[in-house]
């Protein structure tokens, strides 16, 4: 028996080793996705969209008809939340952005507002406000100072209300969490 | 020369595996002792500083049992750190990158038990697995000191170490240090997992350095080493679930040191088994 060259068998056997990890990732990946991406229906007050399965849905509160959570996030939870406004006859979004920014800076510790414009959401005209905050709840269960909170928030006019539909995550996360968000955005309907 | 040399069994390393595991126990077991008599006080640095250092013992005991027993053919000590150092930069660049931030796995592989044992093995297993064994198959194994079917697993384990070190010290340093009696029963487990499951890729990388096999061989070894990864992992988890009572959530983490001692144990001898079969069949056929 002798130290044998690389034959080759060696090579291609190589060869299959990567590939089959990278077949293995790939289907971790589409594994992970669908485990991610799975929904469960919400409907109030006329407006459906397809919630994100296994989140939190905590309470609604105030104008708010969904505030659902990400409990396994790290840090602060990416949160949804779509809130039904009763607006003025001629409002526009931008005007109720504006509002919603005045109720940010009010209830918001450190709030700053990042930007701000006309958009169309999957073919809807909206307008997209952007802004950080610090989280400023207490909250026992995380042992960790306040995370910077990253937002996003999507303004909508639907006759006398607006549907205003919020993004919140860890600035950590955001990014990575925005692709899911936008699978949310998708769904929406009113 | 080669012939020869080929042949050994090499019972020290055999030696080493079963000496860790023993060491491990033994040391996980002072530390909780003395954590519980005399109940340090640290700092958030000490704290740190004392499960980092904590973190490299593992390794430590095996590089030190290796060192001292490899007498009749040694390997070159550079290239056992060497590939212990490889092992800890590819879990540290690619493989802490890959599992944590890109599959964001805290997420999602818990959510039920197929989960947890599909994700653990697709994504985990084969992350880990992979890059152990890149660690020694682009390094040493070209080497002319890779020369016998034993070294497959005398490197493999050192470059499991490596990886079970900064998959520790991550961990330590995330969590701003660790409670010593729990922590040091954590770093053991990682620590005798990933040897445990290095082996097994180690055989299979020796066999298939001395042996004409099949292309399907080695893939067959990774995704073995990947799919005990991946269960091991998900039965952690059921022995590690916390239990909660009025008196308020405890979790029994020696039972997870009892299985990966169990697991290290049989791995360790299922695997001196195959590679006696395997130099057995050597000699005869040479």
């Amino acid at each position: 028996m002798v130290n044998k060259q690389t034959s080759l068998g060696d090579r291609y056997a190589e060869i299959t080793v990567v590939l089959l990890t990278l077949i293995a990732l790939a289907v971790g990946w589409a594994y992970k996705s669908g485990i991610e991406n799975a929904s469960v229906p919400f409907s109030a007050e006329g407006i459906s969209v397809e919630a994100p399965k296994g989140w939190l849905q905590a309470e609604p509160a105030g104008t708010e008809l969904l505030h659902t959570v990400d409990i396994n996030s790290n840090g602060f939870g990416a949160t949804y939340v779509i809130r039904k406004v009763a607006v003025t006859e001629g409002a526009t979004t931008s005007e109720v952005a504006s509002l919603m920014t005045l109720n940010y800076a009010q209830d918001l510790l450190a709030f700053r507002m990042l930007d701000q414009r006309e958009v169309t959401v999957y073919g809807r005209d909206a307008y997209e406000i952007n802004y950080v905050f610090v989280e400023s709840n207490p909250d026992l269960t995380h042992a960790q100072i306040p995370s910077v909170v990253r937002g996003t928030d999507y303004v909508f006019l639907n006759g006398d209300h607006a549907i205003v539909v919020s993004f919140q995550a860890d600035e950590k996360t955001y990014d990575l969490d925005l692709g899911r968000f936008h699978l949310f955005l998708e769904s929406l309907t009113f | 020369m080669s012939e020869v040399k080929a042949l050994h069994e090499r019972k020290h390393v055999w030696r080493d595996e079963v000496l860790l595991i023993i060491s491990l126990c033994v040391f996980v077991g002072i530390v909780y002792f003395l954590d519980g008599a005399f109940k340090p006080v640290f700092n958030p640095s000490t704290l740190t500083l004392t499960g980092v250092v904590l973190a490299l013992v593992p390794a430590a005991i095996w590089l030190t049992f290796f060192y001292l027993q490899d007498r009749a053919e040694p390997e070159p000590k550079g290239f056992v750190l060497g590939v212990f150092a490889l092992g800890a930069i590819l879990a540290s660049a690619i493989g802490i990158p890959v599992v944590d931030n890109l599959f964001r796995v805290s997420h999602w592989l818990r959510s039920d038990t197929l989960t947890t044992i599909l994700g653990g093995i697709l994504v985990v297993g084969f992350t880990q697995e992979f890059l152990k064994y890149a660690a020694v198959r682009y390094s040493i194994y070209n080497s002319d000191e890779f020369d016998e079917p034993t070294d497959g697993v005398i490197y493999a384990t050192a470059a499991g170490l490596g990886f079970a070190t900064v998959l520790n010290i991550q961990f330590v340093v995330s969590n701003g240090g660790v409670d010593l009696g729990v922590g040091i029963i954590r770093i053991a487990v990682v620590a005798l997992a990933q040897a445990a499951f290095s082996g097994i890729t180690g055989y299979f990388l020796g066999r298939a350095k001395f042996e004409s096999e099949p292309v399907w061989w080695m893939p067959l070894g990774i995704t073995l080493a990947a799919i005990f990864n991946g269960l091991f992992n998900w039965l952690l988890g059921i022995l590690n679930r916390p239990t909660i009572t009025l008196n308020g959530a405890t979790s029994n983490t020696w039972m997870g040191l009892v299985l990966a001692a169990v697991v290290a144990l049989v791995t360790t001898g299922v695997i001196l088994a195959l590679v006696r079969g395997s130099i057995k069949s050597l000699q005869a056929g040479k």
